[in-house]
């Protein structure tokens, strides 16, 4: 087999094909590694909050610190407002990070290195908030397009303007998450195959450049998942509490 | 003397801890985040404001002209959304 960078995005059917009319929903590795990561989750919290002892054994210790520090994020950045949609956000952080996380165990499958994962979240995110600003403030959300103070003349250039930039968070969002996770693991593979390929006598100064991008990665999986919930925050945060 | 020298220590710790909360304010992780936020921000209204245009062109059988304009467009609402988050980071 050549050394394709590339090979690690590939998306494969596991076990039967399975047909929806038209639309093809077998399961696939991208699926098995989003069950995983889901279950991994569960599993985590389910025994991190089944003994609540006074002090914390490991487990607790994890879950218990999860929540501290998502519920702060949650109040620095979107007020208290934002209090009753801290499972969802909670649950955005966890799954990103999660599935960014089994991304960094060799031979395992990245599920957020694919732009449609990242789109679908993003796009179920900025539906979400539009639907709570609507609820919220009723047709006066539709003031988050016309900012005050500003001349007639100019104004439906800048609705057009003002509504481009508020269509654009998802992609930006989306965008953002895929392509940081796919640039560093595509990075990792081809310093692998230089590896390979420069043999024993050079091969090591590539091998010490990966063992270094493999920690740069990990961070990067952990600040991508914390970008994407602290947007999920400020996006909410827009929406809850109106100001223009 | 046991009391007075814990009493030093705690003073020495709390300093020190405020000193860390000092620093953490001054650089917090969510200012990584604003940093991270506007990279894609200025390109993706640009991608947004010519998907925009194209369907507009389709639409209404105008060719070239809506998608030049909304292009333009679109560059300039990115413009205005690092314009936002970055007065957002100053506050």
């Amino acid at each position: 087999m050549a050394i394709n960078p590339m090979h690690q995005f590939n998306v494969y059917r596991i076990g039967p094909e399975i047909k929806l009319g038209e639309i093809d929903i077998s399961f696939t590795n991208a699926s098995l590694f989003m069950v995983i990561s889901s279950i991994t989750i569960l599993l985590i919290f389910n025994l991190g909050s089944k003994k609540n002892s006074l002090i914390p054994n490991k487990m607790q210790l994890l879950a218990e610190l999860s929540y501290t520090f998502i519920s702060k994020m949650i109040s620095d950045t979107a007020g208290s407002k934002a209090k009753p949609y801290f499972s969802f956000i909670f649950s955005i952080f966890m799954f990103v990070l999660f599935c960014n996380m089994f991304g960094m165990i060799p031979y395992s499958f990245t599920v957020t290195s694919h732009i449609i994962v990242t789109f679908v979240l993003a796009s179920f995110i900025f539906m979400g908030v539009t639907i709570i600003g609507f609820i919220k403030h009723g047709l006066g959300y539709l003031k988050l397009f016309v900012p005050s103070g500003v001349p007639l003349v100019l104004m439906p250039l800048i609705v057009v303007i003002e509504i481009i930039s508020y269509l654009s968070r998802p992609i930006s969002l989306s965008v953002r998450l895929f392509a940081n996770m796919m640039a560093g693991h595509t990075m990792m593979k081809v310093f692998g195959g230089f590896v390979i390929s420069l043999g024993i006598v050079g091969g090591w100064l590539p091998l010490s450049f990966s063992v270094a991008l493999t920690g740069l990665e990990i961070l990067v999986a952990f600040l991508q998942a914390y970008v994407f919930a602290i947007l999920t925050c400020i996006y909410l945060n827009d929406a809850l509490n109106l100001h223009h | 003397m046991p009391k007075n020298s814990f009493k030093t220590r705690l003073e020495i710790a709390k300093n020190k801890l405020s000193r860390k909360s000092l620093y953490k304010n001054k650089q917090s992780p969510s200012s990584i985040g604003t940093a991270f936020k506007m990279s894609t921000e200025l390109v993706s209204a640009v991608v947004v404001g010519t998907i925009i245009g194209f369907i507009l062109d389709k639409t209404f059988g105008t060719k070239p002209w809506l998608i030049l304009i909304f292009f333009f467009v679109g560059v300039v609402a990115g413009i205005l959304n690092v314009f936002k988050s970055a007065k957002k980071m100053q506050r």
